[in-house]
């Protein structure tokens, strides 16, 4: 098994710098996500560390190794691609064998190692099919299986469900973790599916303009994001953000909603008199009674079920929209007058000029530093 | 394009006969003169309806005939080979020598590629002679002059060009994607090469090869200035012949038929890539 | 699962470093370049030379001099003339007839397809042998031609062998080998054209000359520019037809550039003229080239994205 090490990378096509001074640790046996927004870099850095393109600058250490000026069919990495990469003149069975066939394994060992990882992924009865005569899922699994196939200690997936359909994707996100953990090996793994990172992922980079902006595990990111963006990022329904300037009174600091004063754990008293922008997960938000503390007067607009949740979308007085969820079966609320009461103990607190989260410890732009 | 009227029909029916006639009519009767006798070529009116013979070609073949003022040797045989020869032999060195460099301007993009690349391109619209003419005072001293190598050498300026950029459209038509899961795969550049570019790039490389030997068998000028008889190709061969052997028109007509059968052929076996190769890969067909 | 026991390959043995790999790949393409580059710059120098192979000893450089004569050399200005006069009337008649022919097969039918795979022929003919076809087709004795003027009543049509005719002669055999060329490249683009533009026209019934004039030719512009500039360059070189047919003749008739230069190397065994009619040559080539390599490059970033 072997640990991943990138140290300082700069990767520039012509005058654009494509990923900036980064650097990043995965420990032996983790499956770390890259998450981000296409164009973030994610995809070029997995092919640094295969080793199909070279960095600019910067150190790829793989096991401890200093490989990064180690060709490619050197470096022992599996990798699968987003839009398969398969080789259209071979059989499935073929594009399975190719990296046991490097290693000059002899042909009863092949056929041993095909089958098996074939079985483990359902795709037995299709081995004599050239790639045109899959369906994309059969495709994304024998992509897979080549891949897993040579139980590389190093596994880069690169998308690998994009391509697939809805139905294919959950099943896989399901059966992907396990599959991973069985194999025991080191896991570098792009999406740009926040649902799959937080399900697959022991950590998770957030990267964006190729730089990594947050890193963390999952429950971390969604309940300590770095900025706003990355707030914006994880959650479905997306986060509320309000424009808010927190003030202090008697009982610490607060900020106004509709003219209800919302108070606030006091490590965020730094924020007092700064433009921010208030983040509020629509589950911190409940429906309650006229009386209740804090309550805040609203106006229920609609509402949608969301797999096995349910969203209303409500006005405040001041004319503002916010999406509130509660589990399915839960109680819900007629149109009309009602209340809202926050959760406040969740509610994140953003500089509005900065778009970071105030008040944290775990606030650090990673930019140029390690982080691991 | 339904309401296409009857006159109209009928003028695209005469203006496609006329196009077909023009356009067919000069091989067909090179063609038909090729079976004939001088006898009957030289009947006016000309004749449609003959009786075929295949004296004219058993003639060539044979490479001796047989007239009235005694037996003439004809070296055609010899031109013909010398074709086949020099074309075929200056494909494969094409092939050799272009393949790899496409295949080098295609998947790196590496200092200077393109500009040599557009050079080997400027060549197929150099006027030949600019090189030729020095090149042969250049062949006499090195001992090229009338040379199998030499010809091949200098068949090279249309060859090389036309598979470098065809080729090279190919190999840039298979996604990076395939070759790099190869090579992370564990296998060598060379092994990727052989087992992934090749196979995929294969049909456009048989087809920059089947046109690159159209026109290398079709080349006059360079077999004009460069060779002489014994190394000459049908092409500067013929012109010679017609010059030699007088009023053998029969065996003319046989002779030049011999010597476009080979193109056609294979142009009509490779026409599906005609198009592409004749643009250099502007124009897909 | 079987174990499949891990393990990495080892770099081993002889190995290019990747940096290097493509240059080696294409060194011997490269070569080959400076193999013929040489003789290009030979050129450059001899046509600054007073050169001719029957007095090798009287070689000396004049400079400019082969080129100021050529202000004052009518055969100069015969061949200047007669090379655009050739290159402008073929290209022009080709691309007329061309896309003609384009338009008559643009429907993909049976017929149509067959007929443009027979139009291929004349093209896959060598131009110097289609020269002698049609020679013999013209010989004045038993010429099928011959016969065919001599029934419209031209009883002593020389084709070839005269001057006034010479010039028609060759231009026919050209237009035959070399139109079905620009047919296909226009057929390849007429057939590539959106159909919405012809179908929204055709409903509201739009007038087929503007149809034609404003929907067809503006959308083919960059196929038959591409196709104009390809023939241009090759028609102001021609050299295989114009030689098998008549050898620059009859007289001067037909010395078009590379005739001449070929006559004046061979014959009068003149190198710094011959030389220097050539750089003239290759400069007007080099010009056209330019043209139409950023023309043709545009097209072929097209033809890629259609793949």
């Amino acid at each position: 098994m072997a640990s991943l090490e990138l140290k300082n990378i700069v990767k520039r096509y012509k005058s654009q710098t494509v990923l900036d001074n980064l650097s990043l640790t995965v420990a032996d046996g983790e499956t770390l996500v890259l998450f981000g927004p296409s164009g973030a870099g994610k995809t070029v850095l997995l092919r640094l560390v295969a080793g199909v393109i070279d960095p600019d600058e910067g150190k790829i250490l793989i096991g401890g190794e200093d490989m990064t000026d180690v060709d490619a069919e050197f470096r022992g990495v599996g990798m699968a691609f987003q839009n398969f990469a398969l080789f259209p003149h071979m059989s499935a069975f073929d594009n399975i064998a190719t990296p046991l066939e490097a290693r000059h394994s002899s042909q009863s060992t092949i056929k041993a190692g095909v089958e098996s990882v074939a079985k483990l992924l359902k795709i037995g009865h299709v081995l004599s099919h050239k790639p045109r005569a899959l369906s994309n899922g059969q495709k994304q699994r024998t992509a897979l299986a080549r891949a897993l196939v040579g139980a590389p200690p190093l596994l880069l997936l690169d998308d690998p469900l994009r391509n697939v359909d809805a139905k294919l994707r959950f099943e896989m996100r399901l059966e992907l973790p396990r599959l991973l953990a069985d194999r025991g090996a080191t896991v570098v793994y792009v999406t740009q599916d926040y649902k799959e990172a937080m399900a697959l992922g022991d950590r998770i980079a957030v990267m964006s303009q190729g730089v990594v902006r947050q890193l963390g595990t999952p429950e971390q990111i969604y309940r300590e994001p770095a900025n706003i963006e990355i707030a914006r990022l994880f959650g479905d329904p997306t986060i509320n953000l309000l424009d808010v300037k927190p003030a202090r009174d008697g009982k610490g600091v607060y900020v106004g909603l509709s003219n209800v004063q919302v108070h606030l754990p006091a490590a965020y008293e730094t924020a007092v008199g700064r433009d921010c922008v208030i983040g509020l997960r629509p589950e911190a938000l409940s429906f309650v009674d006229a009386g209740a503390p804090g309550a805040i007067p609203v106006t229920v607009e609609a509402e949608t079920p969301l797999n096995e949740k349910i969203v209303t979308l409500v006005r405040t007085v001041r004319g503002r929209e916010i999406l509130v969820s509660r589990p399915a079966g839960a109680p819900g609320q007629a149109e009309g007058k009602a209340h809202i009461a926050i959760d406040s103990k969740s509610a994140l607190l953003f500089d509005q000029a900065s778009g970071e989260r105030i008040g944290s410890k775990n606030v650090v732009s990673l930019r140029n530093g390690e982080a691991a | 394009m339904e309401h296409t009227s009857l006159l109209e029909r009928i003028l695209r029916g005469v203006a496609l006969t006329l196009v077909v006639i023009f356009f067919m009519f000069p091989i067909v009767w090179i063609f038909m003169m090729s079976f004939q006798t001088n006898e009957t070529i030289l009947r006016i009116p000309p004749q449609l309806v003959f009786e075929p013979t295949l004296a004219n070609y058993t003639a060539l073949i044979t490479g001796k005939l047989t007239t009235m003022s005694g037996t003439l040797d004809i070296a055609f045989m010899r031109n013909l080979w010398n074709s086949v020869f020099l074309s075929t032999t200056s494909v494969a060195v094409a092939l050799l020598l272009g393949v790899p460099a496409a295949y080098a301007f295609a998947r790196h993009k590496f200092r200077g590629s393109e500009d040599i690349a557009f050079t080997l391109l400027s060549f197929r619209f150099a006027p030949a002679l600019l090189v030729l003419l020095p090149l042969t005072l250049y062949f006499q001293k090195l001992g090229l002059a009338n040379t199998y190598i030499g010809l091949i050498w200098v068949y090279q300026l249309i060859c090389l060009p036309l598979i470098l950029w065809i080729v090279r459209g190919y190999f840039e038509d298979i996604p990076a994607d395939i070759e790099y899961a190869y090579r992370i795969a564990g296998h060598s550049w060379f092994a990727t090469f052989r087992k992934i570019a090749l196979p995929l790039a294969g049909p456009g490389i048989a087809a920059a090869g089947l046109l690159a030997f159209i026109f290398a068998w079709n080349n006059f000028v360079f077999a004009l200035v460069l060779a002489s008889a014994d190394k000459q190709p049908v092409t500067v061969g013929a012109l010679a012949f017609i010059t030699s052997s007088g009023i053998q028109y029969g065996q003319i007509s046989a002779a030049i038929v011999l010597s476009i059968t080979p193109t056609l052929a294979l142009a009509l076996y490779a026409q599906r890539y005609l198009v592409e190769g004749l643009s250099l890969g502007a124009v897909k067909g | 699962m079987t174990a499949v026991t891990v393990q990495r390959n080892r770099p081993s043995g002889f190995r290019i470093s990747k940096r290097v790999l493509p240059y080696v790949l294409s060194l011997p393409a490269l070569l080959v370049c400076i193999g013929i580059l040489i003789p290009f710059f030979t050129s450059v120098v001899y046509s600054f030379q007073r050169y001719r192979l029957s007095q090798p000893w009287a070689r000396q450089f004049n400079w400019g001099e082969n080129y100021l004569n050529f202000f004052t050399d009518p055969k100069f200005w015969n061949t200047l003339e007669i090379s655009l006069l050739y290159a402008g009337i073929t290209v022009l008649l080709e691309l007329l007839l061309g896309l003609g022919i384009a338009m008559l097969l643009q429907k993909r039918t049976t017929l149509n397809n067959f007929i443009s795979i027979m139009l291929l022929m004349p093209l896959m003919t060598a131009p110097a042998l289609a020269a002698l076809m049609w020679k013999l087709m013209t010989n004045p004795g038993f010429g099928v031609l011959s016969y065919l003027a001599s029934l419209i009543g031209l009883q002593d049509f020389r084709w070839a062998s005269s001057p006034s005719t010479a010039l028609f002669t060759v231009v026919l055999v050209d237009i035959w080998v070399y139109t079905p060329f620009i047919m296909i490249l226009l057929l390849a683009g007429l057939r590539s054209l959106p159909t919405q533009p012809f179908e929204a026209a055709a409903l509201d019934g739009v007038p087929r000359s503007f149809v034609f004039f404003r929907i067809t030719l503006p959308m083919l512009t960059p196929y038959i520019l591409t196709a104009t500039l390809f023939r241009l360059l090759d028609s102001i070189q021609q050299f295989d037809i114009i030689y098998a047919m008549t050898q620059g003749g009859p007289g001067d008739t037909l010395t078009v550039f590379q005739v001449e230069a070929y006559l004046n190397f061979f014959q009068s065994t003149n190198v710094g003229r011959s030389a220097a009619l050539m750089i003239i040559l290759w400069a007007i080539t080099y010009f056209l080239s330019n043209i139409f390599i950023k023309n043709w490059l545009r097209l072929r970033e097209r033809a890629r994205g259609l793949a």
